[in-house]
């Protein structure tokens, strides 16, 4: 029987964050759990939002003409 | 006897009455330690094994910062650190959690024991293969689990551990752990863990309260942690399961 690869792959469904006492916990996706500072959380969104802007336009370069 | 809770209801495994009484002879010393003691330094030259008769300990690595990271913890009945006896040193400290009672084998008590009664190479040996396959449920929590899975699964095992030592009945059982232990076992935050334990209890899942776990919903606990008991090779792992 041929056991095939299964490195992580990027996840579809997104994670979850809440606050809690004063702190950003974040849930997901899959195995992830994270709990960051109010400002460390704000600048991760931000961090976070630049790059998947910055992937969008990735994955729009890379389609076929 | 301080080894009554060793290889107890182990599959195949547990010792007989008279490796019993050749085990309990070869213990050379009974210490009590206090609660977060260091036991054993990593790279230390070892002649000697430590069973734990009673209470908590645990294994860490300290990162470079001095940081601890828990990577195992035991509990009554295990012999923390048998894998001393063929390796001469420990690649990682041993500690205590809470108060704790520990007996002190000597390596060449040990050789002895297996001269005499060679099954008993075996019974150690599988000892430290439980360990090992412990190591791998670990690995799986903390690398595919989220948090909600990771202290359910942790919880069940080690439900399931204490129903083997005898120390607890399948669903209640005394956990002399703080919420910040569970935090360094599972990989979170005090908040989280908090938090879980709330959302736990709210459920009606599990209560840990006054150092008393106390499993409401075991179908629910174990499906959350993703938990099958086959790697701790119980007797019968009905007990810690949910009703067939």
């Amino acid at each position: 029987m041929i056991q095939a690869p299964n490195p992580p792959q990027p996840h579809e469904v997104p994670g979850i964050a809440s606050a809690e006492d004063g702190v950003v916990i974040l849930d997901g996706p899959n195995g992830i759990a994270v709990t960051m500072t109010a400002e460390a959380a704000a600048k991760t969104g931000e961090s976070l939002m630049e790059a998947a802007d910055v992937a969008k336009k990735q994955r729009c370069f890379d389609r076929p003409p | 006897m301080f080894t009554d809770r060793f290889l107890r209801y182990k599959r195949g495994m547990s010792l007989d009455g008279n490796e019993r009484r050749r085990l309990e002879a070869a213990i050379d010393e009974v210490r009590n330690l206090d609660a977060r003691k260091i036991v054993i330094r990593s790279r230390t030259q070892l002649h000697e094994s430590t069973l734990l008769v009673d209470g908590f300990m645990s294994r860490y690595i300290d990162d470079r910062n001095g940081l601890r990271q828990l990577v195992a913890i035991h509990v009554p009945g295990d012999f923390v650190d048998l894998h001393a006896y063929p390796l001469q040193t420990l690649d990682h400290d041993v500690a205590t959690m809470t108060a704790a009672t520990i007996a002190i084998v000597r390596h060449e008590e040990l050789d002895t024991i297996i001269a005499e009664q060679p099954q008993m190479a075996r019974k150690l040996w599988f000892s430290t293969l439980i360990d090992a396959a412990i190591h791998r449920a670990w690995l799986f929590r903390l690398g595919r689990l989220d948090a909600m899975g990771r202290i359910a699964h942790f919880l069940c095992e080690t439900n399931a551990r204490l129903f083997s030592a005898g120390l607890s009945d399948g669903r209640r059982f005394a956990l002399p752990l703080t919420q910040t232990d569970i935090a360094e076992i599972c990989g979170l935050t005090n908040v989280h863990v908090n938090r879980i334990m709330r959302q736990l209890r709210e459920a009606k899942i599990c209560v840990f309260r006054s150092s008393l776990v106390e499993i409401l919903n075991i179908e629910q606990l174990t499906k959350l942690g993703q938990f099958d008991p086959d790697y701790l090779y119980l007797e019968d792992p009905d007990p810690v399961l949910p009703p067939h």
